[in-house]
């Protein structure tokens, strides 16, 4: 398998602070990794970094072999990266469908927006009827279901999804996740997962990587890691 | 007899309020989109004002036309202004210092705009004759000004025009949508830098029409921007600060209480009912009519 995404020795750091430090990683076409980890290890920042958010101290980010350190946001978008963000960043005074459709805003998925937009409707029913509702106005997990719609939209070659379970009931937590498993049995869709739920997204994906402090501390495919002492221990309660 | 003049002061009311309406969108636009208070927006609607003159003067073009022929060259402005100064304090992080700076770069804008235009066409004010600024339509007793009535309507339309845009167009959405959250905006390949330029200038072109629009009826000299970009920003903040509806709506009001408060006051202060609606508004709905509170989900 090619990789979609390779990240070498990358740093950042706010007002003198490392928040990442030397993190390498890959992530192959086809992909679905996780990245897990304590709050404030670095996950939101790591993703961050992925599209052009924040600003890079060191290090290389190439997507489908051609370095993007450079290049903004949205030139990174454009070129197929779907963010996803940390709170869901729905535009909360346009409609759900306006918030669907800026989805596909990128040239290259505009062609098929009609297409995606009835996916994504599929995927998500209570889309459909919140359709012509302001996305402002939506409970916490139907902004969840836009957010996704939304990066959906894109036609990505990458999503990158950033604690989609954040402060969400259980079972819509547990509809979220059935939904991101779905999307990768149909679309075989390349997924990069940041979550706190540890057991959740290492059950869902196929390796992961966890991140401490700004480090990576151990990686490795989903058994390998469910099975880790130090994982057990730290974050399974065993 | 009273019903009448009543009537008259509203319907005079709506007429200059539609014109402050046009205006004020274009500086709520500015402000939804970038964070930018961009004091120059008089100094842009005055050097639409003398655009319009000229074309007037020198080529006989109706100034209603001339109003909307300064559309094109007042976006090409708006852009060559974000590119050349307005970018270099936009988006590149500390919000607090690059208000400042801004605060700075508008005002120094216009007071250099204000200088030039004064050393290269003189402080005397001009004016466009036309024949309709002096007739007006009878309606039974009431009297409508035919040059305020197009103007009005040139107004209404454009305003019209700029809200379709903004809800029918991709542009339009991708406007509203770096307004709303420009991080995530560039999730979507939403350039926030060209937002900014786009949104620059259109607000420069609306409010350059506005004042081509205003040219029908009212004198043109280098200093008129600053009794109107005041009542921009009672528009504005009453409408609810970056609202385009609010600040249509602001705008509409304005004229109407600088009109009604003629009734009771004398005309020199008729500003005085503008800031005392302004007060009133600000204190019984801070978030102005049209704002929203700010919302965490």
């Amino acid at each position: 398998m090619s990789a979609m995404l390779k990240i070498a020795g990358l740093g950042v750091s706010y007002g003198g602070l490392h928040a990442l430090a030397d993190v390498s990683l890959d992530v192959a076409d086809g992909e679905f990794v996780t990245i897990v980890g304590p709050n404030g290890a670095g996950k939101t920042t790591l993703l961050k970094a992925i599209s052009g958010a924040v600003r890079v101290e060191s290090g290389h980010i190439e997507f489908r072999g051609r370095d993007v350190g450079a290049l903004s946001p949205a030139r990174r978008a454009a070129l197929g990266i779907a963010h996803v963000p940390e709170g869901r960043r729905v535009f909360p005074s346009l409609t759900v469908l306006d918030n669907l459709e800026l989805g596909s805003y990128r040239a290259a998925a505009r062609p098929r927006r009609a297409e995606s937009l009835e996916a994504v409707l599929a995927l998500f029913p209570v889309l459909r009827s919140r359709a012509k509702q302001l996305a402002g106005s939506l409970s916490g997990g139907e902004q969840q279901m836009l957010a996704l719609g939304r990066g959906l939209m894109a036609q990505p070659d990458l999503l990158l999804l950033d604690e989609p379970s954040q402060g969400l009931g259980p079972r819509i937590v547990e509809q979220i996740f059935e939904t991101i498993a779905e999307i990768r049995r149909r679309r075989r869709l390349t997924i990069l997962l940041v979550e706190q739920r540890v057991v959740e997204a290492l059950e869902l994906a196929d390796r992961g990587y966890v991140l401490e402090t700004g480090r990576v501390v151990l990686a490795g495919g989903r058994g390998a890691l469910l099975a880790d002492p130090r994982v057990q221990g730290a974050y399974l309660g065993a | 007899m009273i019903v009448a003049d009543l009537v008259q002061y509203v319907v005079t009311g709506l007429l200059l309020g539609g014109v402050y309406a046009l205006m004020s969108i274009g500086l709520a636009l500015i402000f939804g989109v970038m964070r930018v208070v961009n004091f120059a927006q008089g100094d842009f609607m005055m050097l639409g004002m003398y655009l319009t003159y000229w074309l007037a003067i020198g080529y006989g073009v109706d100034p209603l036309l001339g109003a909307l022929l300064t559309i094109p060259p007042f976006f090409v402005l708006g852009l060559l202004v974000h590119r050349v100064l307005l970018v270099h304090v936009t988006g590149h992080g500390d919000p607090q210092r690059e208000m400042d700076a801004q605060l700075i770069l508008t005002l120094g804008l216009s007071l250099v705009i204000t200088n030039a235009v004064t050393m290269i066409l003189s402080p005397e004010p001009r004016g466009i004759k036309t024949a309709y600024a002096t007739q007006a339509f009878a309606v039974g007793p009431i009297l409508v000004n035919q040059a305020r009535s197009y103007a009005f309507a040139l107004a209404l339309l454009l305003a019209v025009l700029v809200y379709v845009f903004l809800t029918r167009t991709d542009l339009g959405k991708a406007l509203r949508a770096a307004a709303d959250d420009p991080e995530a905006a560039g999730y979507q390949a939403i350039d926030v830098r060209t937002m900014h330029a786009v949104a620059f200038g259109i607000g420069i072109a609306l409010v350059a029409a506005a004042g081509g629009l205003l040219a029908t009826y009212h004198p043109i000299e280098p200093t008129v921007g600053v009794n109107f970009i005041v009542l921009m920003f009672v528009a504005v903040v009453l409408g609810g600060l970056g609202s385009i509806p609010g600040a249509f709506i602001g705008g509409i009001v304005i004229g109407l209480v600088q009109s009604l408060t003629l009734l009771v006051l004398p005309f020199q202060l008729q500003n005085v009912g503008v800031f005392v609606a302004f007060l009133l508004v600000l204190y019984l709905r801070p978030q102005g009519l049209f704002g929203q509170r700010l919302r965490t989900v």
